[in-house]
């Protein structure tokens, strides 16, 4: 890759094909995909959904001593009231009495600003911005506005350097640029790696005691990674991945949630990077192998048993730790089978649909395959390369499982949900409502404060799978007294009906 | 009275306690009966505001067909080059054919408003076709969400109502509270809405259960439009008048008691009903407010429940809950700070409902959009702390705010109960605090914050 030369990170459909269009079967998609004959396509009817402002802002605010600027009009990163809940939960669990929440400004662009531009405004934003908070870092996002009319946040940036103590992190993720919303991910690395990530070693500069210290520090970062967490991943989820890669006697280096910038500066001594999901971190994992010589693993997520051992094994391999690996894994399932024996026969042939991200969906269907559920539907947000490993497990399983490449889109996965009946939706916050109307019973697909990742987050997702089917009477109660916003002949029509062919 | 003069339409604003224009107009059109809304926005805007609404206000769902399913023409950057309207004009296209709806209405997003895409050509084909629907503009940078809601309810005034000659005596047009932007919307209008039916008027309310899409539609006819709003709807009232000439009165937001009972004179003296009937109204509800108030008067005088207070709140919540505590309550609300960006004269109006409290209490007026800074104006006015063994500080404390006064009500070792915008630790159903039995929902949240404890 030799992308960092430009201001501007490039777009997943060019970088990597990735499509958000697509209604057929796993067997399908494995294969059209595979030649080339994904791409191009569109909706004559489309839903609002997310664009790459929101992951991001989900991300950067969650960033410790950091102040995010949205530069646009002033409901731009208003999602933050949402988001900040997590971020809240964040602080709150690595020990702040009274978090402080997500801390962002607006620079409530006006019409004013739209005609005589808003990097004046914005300027005056960094400036003061830096005297209030005094923050390590300041980063700014760029929304449609100043992206339709030319702000050039880089030179902004740029100018201000000598003046403001933060660092500054300019980030494009204006939401009409692309329909990938992932595109976010590379966007925000991007930045670090241009503006943050110069390979300084700062122990350089430190004075250590004597040389015992200078040695300890060496020798710790022998057994230093990097892991890549993601937002979508709860402090629970966190606690399980450390503690599997503490059993294998590492030191983690976590970025970029809930991170300080010293986390990004530090990332370039790691013995080792390790990824949790592709769709988030290979873009900064292999730049930090090209430019800063760290190996990487990943291309999968640490999500289903058999996932999870991978995982760890794919570590221990780059690590030289592989027999330490085998006796961690074979005790840890040991003792995940026999706890799980009571659960699955309430799992058991249990029908069931999933939706939210590319890699989470595909490897959650995967685990929930494992609990001895059956897979009638998947919808991944986006398709790429990266969904393939996964895909080709559910192939294997059953080459005619439904696949839906949407980002949300609720009147898709109502026309199938109609069709397919299942008994459980595992979705996505904010699209699971459109399924818990039709009656089914929902399990949220991550968050919440519970666990997904590594053998933890098996158990306790088939926990609560029983918990959810022990009792489904809300939903079921609700689908009988409100009503979808689509006319009645849509269940009898294609539920891809309005996805169109190539331009 | 100490007043800090802010600047406002040219800085950044911290975590704003607002949706856009956009967002504000979506939650809207979404509250209206039968009423589809048509995004002509980036893809991103509905779930921008969906999560927004997530977090802000009170857990007020997607409803029949807000969030994730709002019909969205999602623009790209080929659209912003050559212009939206063709994806638009299938967009509308496609949503009439899959969506169950009696109205259409297409909002626009930045984006379509910066490039002109002339939305209006795509409604009057859809019109000639015999179908309801009209637009328009709310592009994210035209302001907040009550400009949003004030955009939309003007077109609909505009476009919608029918033009009636004859007026229909003690019919009235409500106005002056927020779907969304105000999380109790549904409660407050519905008690305001009770309440002007108690005194003979026949209401349309635009967003209650009791509100049909043909109630609005024959709004035209009603005799005056009511605001209960200082800054909220006037153009929508002002169009009411211009179009259907029906007159509007302008209100503060009546919480409590002594306010609503100000508010149900002026209402009967503008309309000339009989002033017996209001005078009876008056006594039945405060009746029914003393009834309660009674009962915990116990406790409030054995525990001590009188509190020191700061209120952080909107145009239409700070002064009326400080209003209420300070006439009604007995509290002592020390600071008040509203948080719109608005200018010198809009100020006047709140330092007036301030200046003329029958308790005369002498609460600090400040104007400040941005959460951490309330803890710089609180400082100004409250004394530190000292070493001395003998000090008079500012406890027992409440802070009675959004749910970003959190931090700031832990800082001080205040109770703290979340009203105004954003409403994310707080669950809101059919709760609302306007008028007699709104004001007695709020002593039982306030107090409860208290009874917690024990």
């Amino acid at each position: 890759m030799n992308y960092l030369e430009q201001k501007v990170a490039p777009r997943r459909e060019e970088r990597l094909g990735s499509c958000i269009e697509f209604g057929g079967t796993v067997g399908e998609i494995h294969k059209q995909f595979c030649s080339g004959c994904l791409k191009n396509k569109r909706r004559a009817f489309s839903q609002g959904t997310i664009c790459q402002l929101l992951p991001a802002t989900a991300i950067l605010t969650s960033l410790q001593d950091c102040v995010v600027i949205v530069h646009g009009a002033v409901g731009c990163g208003g999602a933050v009231h949402a988001l900040g809940a997590s971020v809240r939960l964040g602080q709150f669990n690595s020990g702040d009495k009274n978090p402080k929440g997500a801390l962002w400004l607006s620079t409530n662009l006006n019409e004013n600003d739209v005609v005589s531009g808003g990097e004046e405004k914005l300027k005056r934003t960094i400036v003061e911005a830096d005297k209030r908070y005094r923050p390590s870092a300041i980063i700014v996002l760029s929304t449609c506005v100043p992206g339709i009319i030319g702000d050039d946040i880089d030179g902004v940036a740029d100018a201000l350097k000598e003046q403001v103590s933060a660092t500054l992190l300019p980030i494009h993720c204006e939401g009409f640029k692309t329909k990938i919303m992932a595109t976010a991910y590379d966007a925000i690395f991007h930045s670090f790696l241009r503006n943050m990530m110069d390979g300084k070693d700062e122990t350089e500069f430190r004075v250590y005691d004597n040389e015992i210290a200078v040695t300890a520090e060496k020798l710790r970062r022998r057994r230093l990674v990097n892991l890549l967490n993601i937002s979508s991943m709860t402090g629970p989820d966190q606690k399980e991945l450390m503690r599997l890669l503490s059993k294998l006697g590492l030191e983690v280096n976590m970025l970029p949630c809930d991170a300080h910038p010293d986390a990004f500066r530090l990332a370039p001594f790691a013995a080792l990077s390790i990824g949790v999901c592709p769709t988030h971190d290979d873009y900064f994992m292999t730049y930090l192998e090209q430019k800063f010589g760290v190996p990487f693993v990943g291309g999968q997520m640490p999500i289903g048993i058999e996932n999870t051992s991978r995982w760890l094994r794919q570590i221990a391999v780059k690590l030289g730790l592989t027999d330490a690996a085998e006796r961690i894994i074979k005790s840890e399932t040991d003792e995940l089978n026999q706890a799980l024996k009571p659960l699955l026969s309430h799992l058991k042939g249990k029908r069931v649909m999933l939706s939210a991200g590319e890699m989470r969906t595909l490897a959650t269907a995967v685990l929930l395959q494992e609990l001895g559920m059956e897979i009638l539907a998947v919808r991944p947000y986006h398709y790429d390369e990266f969904g393939g490993t996964e895909i080709e497990k559910l192939e294997t399983i059953n080459p005619n499982i439904r696949i839906n490449v949407a980002t949300a889109q609720p009147f898709e996965a109502v026309n199938i949900l109609y069709r397919t009946k299942p008994d459980l939706y595992v979705g996505h916050n904010c699209d699971n409502i459109w399924a818990a109307k039709c009656g089914v019973s929902i399990l949220p697909i991550y968050g919440t404060n519970s666990i997904y990742c590594g053998y933890a987050g098996a158990y306790d997702v088939a926990r609560r799978l029983k918990r959810h089917l022990k009792n489904t009477s809300f939903n079921e109660h609700l689908a009988k007294h409100v009503r979808q916003p689509y006319k009645e002949i849509w269940y009898s029509e294609n539920p891809f009906k309005y996805i169109l062919g190539g331009e | 009275m100490a007043q800090r003069v802010i600047d406002t339409n040219n800085r950044f604003i911290e975590r704003p306690r607002s949706f856009c224009s956009l967002g504000g107009a979506l939650l809207t059109v979404t509250a209206l009966p039968e009423t589809v809304p048509i995004l002509h926005a980036a893809m991103g805007c509905g779930g921008s505001i969906y999560w927004n609404q997530y977090g802000s206000t009170g857990y007020l769902g997607a409803g029949y067909c807000g969030g994730l399913a709002v019909p969205s023409s999602n623009i790209q950057e080929k659209d912003i080059i050559f212009g939206g309207l063709d994806r638009l004009e299938e967009q509308v296209k496609s949503t009439i054919e899959l969506m169950e709806g009696k109205l259409y209405i297409i909002l626009t997003g930045c984006t379509a408003d910066i490039i002109g895409d002339d939305v209006q050509s795509v409604v009057r084909q859809y019109r000639n076709e015999g179908i309801s629907i009209f637009g328009a503009e709310t592009g994210g940078f035209h302001g907040d969400g009550y400009k949003g809601y004030d955009i939309v309810l003007s077109v609909l005034v505009q476009e919608f109502i029918e033009r009636q000659k004859v007026k229909k005596k003690n019919k009235v047009n409500l106005l002056g509270v927020v779907p969304g932007q105000d999380a109790f919307w549904r409660g407050n209008l519905l008690k305001i809405r009770e309440l002007l039916e108690k005194l003979g008027l026949e209401v349309n309310s635009f967003f209650t259960e009791h509100d049909t899409l043909d109630g609005i539609r024959n709004a035209g006819n009603a005799e005056l439009t009511i605001v209960v709003s200082e800054f909220y709807a006037h153009n929508t009232a002002e169009t009411l008048k211009e179009i259907h000439h029906i007159p509007y009165m302008i209100n503060p937001f009546p919480i409590g008691p002594t306010a609503t009972e100000a508010f149900l004179k002026k209402v009967a003296e503008t309309l000339e009903i009989p002033s017996d009937t209001v005078k009876q109204l008056i006594e039945t509800e405060t009746k029914h407010y003393f009834r309660y108030v009674e009962r915990v008067a116990d406790a409030y005088n054995d525990l001590d429940w009188q509190r020191y207070a700061v209120v952080v709140g909107d145009v239409n919540y700070a002064p009326a809950i400080t209003k209420f505590l300070a006439d009604d309550l007995g509290w002592l609300p020390e600071l008040m700070v509203v948080t719109n960006d608005i200018d010198e004269n809009q100020k006047q109006k709140i330092n007036n409902v301030i200046e003329t409290l029958t308790s005369q209490y002498p609460t600090t007026i400040v104007y400040e959009t941005d959460p951490t800074e309330i803890k710089t104006h609180f400082w100004k006015i409250v004394p530190r702390k000292t070493d001395r063994l003998f000090h008079d500080d500012f406890s027992p404390a409440f802070v009675i705010g959004s749910h970003l006064e959190r931090e700031f009500a832990i800082d001080i070792g205040a109770g703290h109960l979340t009203v105004s915008y954003p409403v994310g630790n707080r669950i809101v159903l059919n709760r609302g605090y306007a008028g007699y039995d709104g004001s007695l929902s709020l002593i039982e949240d306030l107090l409860t914050v208290i009874a917690a404890q024990r």
